[in-house]
């Protein structure tokens, strides 16, 4: 399987570490033998056509270099460009989100599929901003397109509610959809610290971006829901259909108001074919949505299985790495059942 | 839930432990009970009210088909009060928006009482957090109140964090 990664951040080099950890395991276990025919990065592009070493490039990106510093690098070349020029079977997708245009994820996406490649995505850009148009472009291209890593990082709630429950109805799902926020909010309810502190930690330990306003008031969770409706509820939702309410006013009072009850604070992402809605809200404690610390869970409600509930890690180039390998065996399995 | 029953006890010695029994059987919790001698029937029987919190439906048909399998007479069920509860947290200018007003609102509705209010005050000129708890008599009731409440803070600013 000849693939090509396109992002070369966090995620990108967590993938090149697994992909190097999993060589060998992915070919006797699933007789999956892959190759990086290409990376790039906003600088421009490392194309090798026997495989690009990527403990080399991982060496030079982690001394400061960037990805066209690589042997025979190409300075400058775009990333639409190496989609199209260098053969290949997969597509990762792993550059930043941008909500508003979906760029330049969406337009990565939209030539790798014409150009008939499967695409594996980490980026909620191009999924809030053009969902069923991606759905249909990879239908109409014949190409596998999967986004496990879109939503709660290692967690697989997409294919476990898709394969797995298969059969069901869903009629809900709830989650605890974003890390940084369950961080504040659970340090804010066990030690009483206000809110801007917590953040300003959070931040200092890198759990929080600088800029938290897509975290605090509940956009990035508002995103995850969108993808959710739309993947597993079969909606055409998009973002202006949340009601978004982020964490800005809880404070430590409330957490401890709610304690006192038998209730836990946390920013819970609800989809529901009726219910779009991101929101701070009481869950019990002791219920499977009360997890502490970074932790990421989803509940599903349904007719038959009625509730299953998963959690997990959900961030974290290693943890998401895992999300996107999985897409990955799975676009082999399904080509290769073709 | 919490119910009501009203039942008719022959007035000899142990009727009144033999009625109690099975109620807590089924677990649940007595509150209250009220044995009244004097407003005997004109059969001799002792009207007795008792007042209980039972999980669910099943529960309660079972206690009162065992009650009446005993010999009591039963003669009213009522699930009138407080049968559904709901937390509910505040946060704003809880004080500053009125909060008398906010409580007097929810419990005009009918068949609504507001059992509890706990207060956490901010510093001057910050903001407060409220607890309240709502007692309804039926599941639309209490979603009436909550409409209501979220009305409430929409006009007065203030958050409002429900049970998921
Ligand atoms: N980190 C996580 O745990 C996590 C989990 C789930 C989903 N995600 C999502 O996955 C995506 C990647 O996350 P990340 O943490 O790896 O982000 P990141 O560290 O910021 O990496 C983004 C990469 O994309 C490259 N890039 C930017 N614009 C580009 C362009 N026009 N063409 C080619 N490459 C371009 C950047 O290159 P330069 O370095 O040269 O600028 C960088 O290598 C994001 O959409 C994120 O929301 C992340």
């Amino acid at each position: 399987m000849r693939l090509v990664l396109i992002g070369f951040g966090n995620l990108g080099r967590g993938l090149a570490r697994a992909l190097l950890d999993k060589g060998r395991a992915l070919h006797s276990s699933y007789g999956l033998r892959t190759k990086v025919v290409a990376v790039v990065d906003e600088y421009g592009a490392a194309v090798d056509d026997g495989g690009v070493n990527l403990r080399r490039l991982l060496q030079i990106v982690e001394g400061g270099g960037q990805v066209p510093d690589y042997p025979g690098g190409k300075r400058e070349k775009p990333a639409v460009e190496v989609i199209e020029e260098v053969e290949a079977d997969v597509v990762f997708e792993l550059t930043p989100t941008n909500i508003e245009t979906g760029e330049p994820g969406l337009t990565h996406i939209q030539r790798a599929m014409r150009a008939g490649r499967h695409v594996i995505t980490s980026n909620k850009g191009p999924l809030v901003v053009a969902f069923s148009e991606l759905e249909r472009l990879a239908e109409e291209s014949e190409v596998e397109f999967r986004y496990s890593a879109s939503v709660g990082g290692a967690i697989p709630v997409i294919d476990l509610a898709k394969n797995l429950l298969a059969g069901n109805e869903i009629r809900a799902i709830r989650g605890v959809l974003n890390g940084t926020t369950n961080y504040i909010l659970t340090r804010m309810s066990k030690e009483g610290v206000p809110f801007d502190v917590v953040l300003r930690e959070a931040q200092e330990l890198g759990i929080a971006e600088k800029d938290p306003t897509l975290d605090v008031d509940g956009i990035d969770a508002a995103c995850k829901v969108v993808i959710l409706a739309n993947a597993i509820l079969g909606m055409d939702a998009k973002l202006a259909d949340v009601k978004v309410t982020g964490i800005r006013n809880v404070t430590p009072e409330v957490t401890k108001l709610a304690r006192e009850t038998g209730y836990t604070v946390k920013l819970v992402g609800v989809a529901k074919p009726d219910l779009l809605e991101v929101a701070p809200k009481l869950v019990p404690l002791g219920h499977p949505l009360a997890v502490g610390g970074t932790l990421n869970a989803v509940t599903l409600e349904m007719d038959l299985a009625r509730e299953i509930s998963i959690t997990g890690f959900g961030a974290g180039p290693r943890e998401t790495a895992s999300a996107l390998i999985g897409d990955m065996i799975s676009i082999h399995r399904s080509v290769g059942a073709r | 839930m919490r119910v009501r029953i009203e039942m008719e006890l022959e007035d000899v010695p142990g009727q009144l432990v033999k009625a109690l029994e099975p109620i807590s059987k089924f677990g649940a919790n007595i509150q209250n009970v009220v044995h009244q001698r004097e407003r005997k029937t004109p059969l001799g029987r002792v009207p007795v009210t008792v007042i209980f919190d039972v999980d669910d439906r099943e529960r309660l048909d079972r206690i009162l088909k065992e009650l009446r399998d005993s010999g009591a007479r039963i003669t009213l069920v009522g699930e009138r009060e407080g049968m559904v509860k709901k937390v509910v947290l505040l946060v704003g200018h809880i004080v500053h928006t009125n909060v008398r007003d906010t409580i007097d609102r929810v419990n005009s509705l009918e068949g609504v009482r507001i059992s509890d209010l706990s207060l956490a005050m901010g510093g001057a000129g910050e903001e407060s957090a409220a607890r309240i708890i709502i007692l309804a008599d039926n599941e639309g009731r209490a979603e009436a109140a909550l409409r209501l409440l979220d009305e409430i803070a929409a006009e007065k600013k203030l958050l409002v964090i429900k049970e998921m």
